[in-house]
């Protein structure tokens, strides 16, 4: 596999990728995103302050719910769909109600973080 | 769009279907664990009047907050899970980073030194995380 890249992302998203291919990197950005989270975890745990207080940070808790939130609903979408491969007729209705589980499920989410940081 | 499945005899126990199935029962642990964790933390919760949250950032911080649980079978239950919590994430992590990398870079030797890479650190950031939840 070459590692040029010929179609860009927005090329990609409007093509034939559309709703799977958004998830698809969604999915691998999410899973980035807990990597750096996993770090700044561990360096927390070793008593790195400014770790800590990062993880503290209200826009920082955002990014990675966002993102995490996403990976994890996804990875339960990709991990039945696996495991029972009958349901793949029906993956775009599974699409479907992931996102409307993950608006749900985010949107409290981000509620709460806001809240917490704004007052109110 | 019609299923097609491959039954495991006829996709031969290669290490990437080994992989696949390492990363699929390692996110059901994970989820499980999740569950566990939740419904533990809320338990102990109602049991111990201690504020959910302050249980669920004690197990993950345990060097930084005070323990708000009194027993001692719950305390090691709590970093049991936590343990089994963060083995799980990393051994998911492995193969995920590992993929997308392996998506990217064609050559063999970057390929091969990515995967000493990826996963010495899993196992010394495994060591650390276990070592200061447990002396904690």
């Amino acid at each position: 596999m070459g590692l040029k890249r010929n179609v860009s992302l927005s090329a990609a998203l409007g093509y034939k990728g559309q709703g799977p291919y958004l998830t698809y990197i969604l999915h691998r950005i999410g899973g980035s995103a807990l990597l750096i989270l996993f770090t700044v975890y561990v360096l927390a745990l070793l008593g790195v302050d400014s770790m800590h207080a990062l993880l503290n940070n209200w826009l920082f808790q955002v990014v990675f719910l966002v993102f995490g939130l996403f990976h994890a609903i996804n990875g339960l979408r990709i991990t039945i769909l696996d495991l029972s491969p009958k349901l793949i007729e029906h993956f775009r209705m599974a699409i479907n109600i992931e996102w409307v589980a993950y608006v749900l499920i985010a949107g409290f989410a981000l509620f709460v973080i806001l809240r917490n940081a704004f007052g109110g | 769009m019609a299923s097609r499945t491959l039954s495991l005899k006829k996709r031969g126990f290669t290490f990437e279907v080994f992989m696949w199935a390492f990363t699929r029962f390692t996110v059901i642990a994970m989820y499980g664990l999740i569950l566990a964790g939740i419904l533990g933390a809320l338990s102990l919760s109602a049991q111990t009047g201690a504020n959910f949250g302050d249980i669920l950032y004690w197990a993950f911080f345990p060097n930084m907050a005070e323990n708000p649980l009194g027993q001692v079978w719950m305390v090691i239950l709590a970093k049991l899970m936590v343990i089994a919590f963060v083995l799980t994430a990393c051994g998911h992590g492995v193969h995920g980073v590992l993929e997308i990398w392996d998506d990217y870079v064609t050559s063999e030797n970057a390929r091969r030194w990515a995967r000493n890479i990826v996963i010495s650190y899993a196992i010394v950031a495994s060591i650390i995380a276990i070592y200061v939840i447990l002396s904690a």
